[in-house]
């Protein structure tokens, strides 16, 4: 049930078709768990606050620095030092004080993700390294929790949505791994693929639309492309092979 | 059988800045080593020591992913290719 004041602070959604004040409590009644609060976890956080999702669980260890605010745009110049999961939360209750943000600082690892992703919905992958992602990958199928996957650097940008049971991996796409460290990025381009991502996260809560499952996006800033492939699950994928049976969405 | 190459913005360098290669061969594999003849710099990035596919590469073949041991699948004339690599920050 929506107050007053969230059907006019929501009025623009709700009046798109599909969407309504049904559409509006869902995402009310939403738990959303973004892992990491960097470039596409401050776009992603963002959204999700404005847009009225119940509660964000946002994770990350790291405190900010400057090299940080050309992407990072949940963080300003003030918050130098500070960590970024506080950093963040307090700009997103000033942003929608009726939204619940649980600000984590800890380093998501094999031991705490199973705990810390438990009671949430959904899973909003804003890491930036392949290790945490495919250990963030392997629990959503394991816990069967939606993980909508996001990627950038340079002007390039991936995005996934995995419905586990139903749809192909972040395994069935991705096998190896990248040295990790420092890599290139202009602002907009988590700008671009963090939108990507709550546009999914909204179609799945609300129910709307066709997700992005089965197919991974490539966008291409430099010469401003967008690509999409088909993608199969893997029958010999390390993380969903075992669980094939639903019809994809 | 005439194949055309499209490569990820990552790999343009390799190639004297070309996004697209045409190349001649009856499987992907034999497609990728007429890529790699004629701009030797992308073996390493495409490929292992061991010949199979690097694991950081995405092939797609007319909008479809082929599996990592597909470098023996057949091609046929017009057929489409991208190459992608992995990326993974956030």
């Amino acid at each position: 049930m929506l107050s007053q004041d969230e059907r006019e602070r929501y009025d623009r959604q709700i009046l798109i078709k599909g969407f309504g004040e049904e559409g509006q409590a869902k995402l009310k009644k939403a738990k959303v768990f973004i892992a990491g609060a960097g470039g596409l976890g401050s776009v992603t956080a963002t959204y999700l606050a404005a847009a009225g999702v119940g509660v964000i669980r946002l994770v990350d260890h790291d405190n900010v620095e400057l090299s940080n605010l050309n992407r990072q745009v949940l963080h300003w110049d003030e918050d130098m030092g500070k960590k970024k999961a506080d950093s963040a939360a307090e700009k997103l209750k000033r942003l929608n004080p009726g939204l619940k943000v649980e600000a984590v600082k800890e380093k998501i690892s094999q031991a705490n993700i199973s705990q810390l992703v438990a009671g949430f919905d959904l899973i909003v992958d804003a890491m930036d390294n392949l290790p945490t992602r495919y250990l963030m990958n392997k629990v959503a199928i394991e816990m069967k929790i939606p993980f909508f996957h996001g990627a950038v650097h340079g002007f390039e940008g991936r995005a996934m949505t995995i419905i586990p049971g139903e749809t192909a991996c972040l395994g069935c796409v991705y096998r190896g791994a990248i040295a990790e460290g420092k890599f290139p990025v202009l602002g907009v381009t988590p700008g671009v693929i963090g939108c990507i991502q709550v546009t999914e996260v909204i179609k799945y809560i609300v129910g709307i639309g066709q997700l992005l499952t089965n197919r991974l996006l490539v966008y291409d800033g430099l010469n401003m492309k967008f690509s999409e492939f088909k993608v199969k699950r893997d029958p010999n994928c390390e993380y969903c092979g075992h669980s094939r049976g639903k019809e994809s969405r | 059988m005439s194949v055309k190459i499209n490569l990820a913005s990552s790999l343009h360098h390799l190639t004297n800045d070309q996004a697209v290669v045409e190349v001649n061969g009856n499987t992907i594999g034999q497609c990728l080593e007429q890529l790699i003849a004629r701009f030797p710099r992308t073996r390493k990035r495409l490929l292992e020591k061991n010949g199979a596919l690097n694991r950081i590469i995405n092939i797609y073949i007319n909008g479809e992913s082929v599996s990592p041991e597909g470098l023996a699948t057949a091609v046929k004339d017009g057929d489409e290719f991208h190459i992608e690599v992995i990326i993974s920050g956030g």
